[in-house]
Parts: C-alpha cells; sequence; structure tokens
C-alpha cells in the first residue's frame, strides 16, 4: 500500500502544484500586484461607511461587495473584455460570461435604471408640483451644475460623451447617471457610480454651506402659502400629460421619464394597488440589489485606480454645489418678480437637484434652524420632483447630442 | 447622432451646454404652462359643480335657541361618563364547574357501543 503511494508521489505533488497556481493568491503574488489588493481595499472602506456610517447603504453596500468580487483575483466573475468598446461581444459571451456578466447585461441595455424609476414613480407624490408648477423652474435651474460641469470635466481632458457622463452626477440622481454613463462612457461607470451616490448621501453636509452663504436670514424665514388641494383626477392626468409631452419632445428621455410616470400612474390611480406595492418593494429591492453589485463590479483596478477618478470624484462635487447654487439663486431672482406674500423661501431652491427627499428634507431642516416654526417640506418636494424630471430630461438632451 | 461627424472642440462643447441647458427650460417652461392651463380648467370645473350644487342657505336660529342646543349638550355630555374612583381593581376570574364550560361535554362523543 505505501509502495503504491510513494510510486505516484510526482502525481500528487503536481496536483497540488496545479491546485495552488489555480487560487487567487498564487494570482496575487505572481502577476496582478498591488492594485487589486488597494481596490479590495477600497471596497471594504464603502461597506464601513455603509454599514457603520449608513451612507446610502442599499446601494453603496452592494455596490462595494461587487468592487470586492470582482476585484478578487481568480473569482472569474466580470470580464470587462465582453463590453469592451461600449459594446456587448454576443459572439464571445456564453462561452466566457460569469455570473456579473450576465447581471450586468440590466445595466448596459439600460434595464435597471428604468425598473429603479419605476419604483420611484410609485413611490413619489407629485401632488406639490401639480399645486405649485412654478417649482419645474426650480429643477430646470439646478440642472446647471450638469453643464457647467460639463464643461469643466472637458476643460481636463475627458471625451465629449465622459464629459457629459461625470456632469449629469450633478443631476444628484443615480439611476438617471448610470443611464447615460452605460451609454455614453461604460469604461468610467464605475467611479461615477460611486460619486453619484457618495454625494447624495452627503447631500446633508454639502448643500447646507452653500444655502446659508447664497441666502440672507430674512430669506430664510420667508413662510410660503399653503399650497392648494390637487384632486385625484389631477393626479392621474399628470403622468399620462407628461410622458405623452416628453416623449413627443424628447424621446431620448422617453425611457425613464415614462417608467417614473407609469409607477406613478399605478399609485395614483388606486386599482392596481398590487402592481403599485410589487414595484414599491419586491422589484425595487431587486433591482436595486442587482444593479449595485454589477455597478461595483466595473471598479476594477484598471477602471478605477487612475487620476481620472480622482478628477471624476472633485468634478462631481463641483457640479452638486453648482445645481444647488443655480436653483437657490433662481429662486431668488424669481421672488424680484414676485409680490409680497407669494414670495419664494430660497432653500426650497436647493432641492431641485433631485435626491429624492433628502434634498427637500435639507430645505426644511435649514427653514427650521432660521425660523423654527416655518414647515418648508411639501413646498421643498415640488422641486425636488421637478428635479427627476428635469435630470432624466438633460440627460435625454445630452443622448440626442452625443450618442 | 447629429454631431456624430462633427471634430469636438471649445466651440461646440459650450454650444452643447448651453443649447441644453437652454432646451430643459424651455422644456420645463413648457410643462409649467401646460399644467397652469390644466389646474386653471380643474377650478374651473370645480367651481361650475360647486354653483350647481349650491344649497338653500340655513336659516338663522336665534342666539336664545343656540343657547338652549349649548347646554342641553353640556348637560348630556356631563351624564355620559359616571366619575370613576381611579383605584384599579383586579377581579378573581371565577372557575365554578358548570356542564356548559366543561370542555368534555363540548366535545363530539362516540357512540358507546357495547
Amino acid at each position: 500500500m505505501w509502495t503504491l503511494l510513494t510510486s505516484s508521489s510526482s502525481f500528487v505533488w503536481d496536483s497540488l502544484e496545479t491546485f495552488a497556481e489555480s487560487t487567487g493568491v498564487a494570482a496575487l503574488v505572481e502577476g496582478m500586484g498591488w492594485r487589486p489588493l488597494a481596490m479590495i481595499v477600497v471596497a471594504f472602506v464603502l461597506l464601513y461607511l455603509a454599514i457603520k456610517h449608513k451612507f446610502e447603504p442599499l446601494l453603496l453596500l452592494t455596490i462595494a461587495f461587487g468592487m470586492l468580487l470582482t476585484n478578487l483575483p481568480g473569482a472569474n466573475m466580470f470580464h470587462t473584455e465582453l463590453f469592451e468598446g461600449g459594446h456587448v461581444h454576443w459572439d464571445i459571451f456564453v462561452a466566457n460570461a460569469g455570473l456579473l456578466d450576465y447581471l450586468y447585461l440590466g445595466v448596459k441595455l439600460g434595464i435597471y435604471p428604468c425598473l429603479i424609476f419605476l419604483g420611484v414613480g410609485a413611490m413619489t407624490d407629485f401632488g406639490p408640483l401639480i399645486a405649485n408648477p412654478k417649482s419645474f423652474l426650480l429643477g430646470a435651474a439646478a440642472q446647471l451644475g450638469i453643464f457647467l460641469t460639463f464643461i469643466g470635466a472637458y476643460a481636463l481632458k475627458f471625451s465629449p460623451e465622459q464629459a457629459a457622463s461625470i456632469g449629469i452626477i450633478g443631476g444628484a440622481d443615480g439611476p438617471t447617471s448610470i443611464y447615460l454613463t452605460a451609454i455614453l462612457a461604460p469604461e468610467l461607470l464605475g467611479p461615477i457610480a460611486v460619486a453619484a451616490y457618495s454625494y447624495m448621501a452627503l447631500v446633508p453636509v454639502i448643500q447646507p454651506p452653500i444655502m446659508r452663504l447664497l441666502t440672507t436670514e430674512k430669506e430664510r424665514k420667508i413662510k410660503m402659502r399653503q399650497l392648494r388641494p390637487v384632486s385625484k383626477t389631477e393626479k392621474i392626468l399628470f403622468p399620462l400629460i407628461i410622458t405623452v409631452i416628453i416623449a413627443l419632445l424628447l424621446p431620448s428621455a422617453a425611457p425613464l421619464v415614462g417608467c417614473l410616470m407609469l409607477g406613478n400612474l399605478m399609485k395614483e390611480c388606486g386599482v392596481v394597488d398590487r402592481l403599485s406595492k410589487t414595484v414599491q418593494n419586491e422589484l425595487m429591492n431587486i433591482v436595486v440589489i442587482f444593479l449595485g453589485i454589477t455597478v461595483g463590479a466595473t471598479a476594477t483596478a484598471d477602471a478605477f485606480l487612475n487620476p481620472q477618478t480622482l478628477k471624476i470624484l472633485v468634478l462631481g462635487v463641483i457640479a452638486f454645489s453648482f445645481g444647488t447654487a443655480g436653483g437657490v439663486l433662481l429662486a431668488k431672482v424669481m421672488n424680484l418678480f414676485l409680490k409680497e406674500g407669494n414670495k419664494i423661501n430660497p432653500l426650497i431652491g436647493s432641492a431641485g437637484v433631485s435626491a429624492v427627499p433628502m434634498a427637500a428634507r435639507v430645505s426644511q431642516t435649514e427653514g427650521q434652524k432660521a425660523d423654527p416654526s416655518n414647515f418648508l417640506l411639501m413646498h421643498a418636494m415640488g422641486p425636488n420632483v421637478a428635479g427627476v424630471v428635469g435630470s432624466a430630461v438633460a440627460a435625454g438632451i445630452l443622448l440626442s447630442f452625443l450618442a | 447622432m447629429i454631431i456624430q461627424a462633427v471634430s469636438w472642440g471649445w466651440t461646440e462643447i459650450l454650444w452643447v451646454a448651453l443649447i441644453g441647458f437652454a432646451l430643459v427650460f424651455v422644456l420645463l417652461v413648457a410643462l409649467i404652462f401646460i399644467m397652469k392651463g390644466f389646474g386653471a380648467c380643474f377650478r374651473m370645473r370645480t367651481a361650475t359643480i360647486g354653483k350647481k350644487q349650491v344649497v338653500a342657505p340655513q336659516p338663522m336660529i336665534s342666539q336664545e335657541e343656540i343657547a338652549a342646543i349649548a347646554t342641553a349638550l353640556k348637560i348630556y355630555k356631563s351624564v355620559l361618563h359616571d366619575s370613576e374612583s381611579e383605584v384599579v381593581t383586579i377581579l378573581s376570574i371565577k372557575r365554578a364547574y358548570s356542564p356548559w364550560n366543561s370542555k368534555i361535554h363540548g366535545l363530539t362523543q362516540l357512540p358507546d357501543r357495547k
């Protein structure tokens, strides 16, 4: 027995050697260097921020885990070469694809962002916007950050497509950023998604100093007139009208706006409660998992660890800040033309960046700091949901120019 | 799509930014007018329905009658609840045997075949 075993010692040794070579540790030691290790550290930092500090944990946790999976050497779960050049290489897809490649198709084909918008629509009350349509102006002004950052990114030697994808971070709208970037600059999807969601989590930190800087104490104390009640019929007709108008005028924004409005129609019509609850909860949660993990998977060491990522993070903050400033400043300009009693509290202008409902909450908090008896939340929800429509429209316009 | 063949430079970038931002404004301003018109139609419709459904004004009642109703309501509400001692007492539950609360008598008995 012993002789039999010792006679095949070379076979055992070879097998162990082959096994050792196939492990991720060997890949890490041999060829991959420090970069995947650094990415694993970044993934752990993001996991820490999501779990400990609750920074957009629903998305940051899944994104960070996707980042961890894709950078573990040898796991072969995501292959960037299958999506090289911005196209899906179907000829080699089935033979080579890993789990994350299959899930990533939902991002690449623009399915997940639209499904997220379906859920967002079902969770959003457009009543304050219908009651005060002027809010659309604030939603439009807050898109200033997108276009200024588009120029800034081009100045930093990004291509026009990449510049547009970076600029859209200023819309403070995760699904829209992912939708546009997946089409225009898929190579930047990881850094842009991480920047967009990180800054959305930091809205209560980024916005208040800008809001205080651009407004006076007196302006912050302005009390706004109560909004008129909105009938159910108006709430049902609103998504239908918006869908038809946007789809006719800007077809490239139709997938996002259409899904947003379909979700809202499900909520408001009251006859498909089951569907409404499903898109608000189960569907939304499932898509968030898939979206987060696959967007995280695109953050490979090559795509993430370069000077471009740092530039994107800086440009993202600039985009956010200009968006906030745009909304606040337009509210101040509007006040010049409005009669006493109809004036707008400029703090609600910052809610025009579409981080729903975080930006509206920031307006409420800042308003109450100036005057504890002032309630701005419902007024701020108008520009906030207008910002969602505005950023989708801005994305559609950039797509129609650049795609 | 439309500028695919154009070589990108500063002029094109600035124009795209300017036109893009202007278009966002134009589209959303168009939506404001549509929503305002839409809201005005609804308010007019509500006002018309409201006018049609105007009910005849209630005849005024005298102040004595109001006082009488208010006094009657006060008396009625004052006797609605007894004043309580606010001492919470827990009554012991008596479980005296009765065939009516006996479990065995509640079950279907099998026929006693002998």
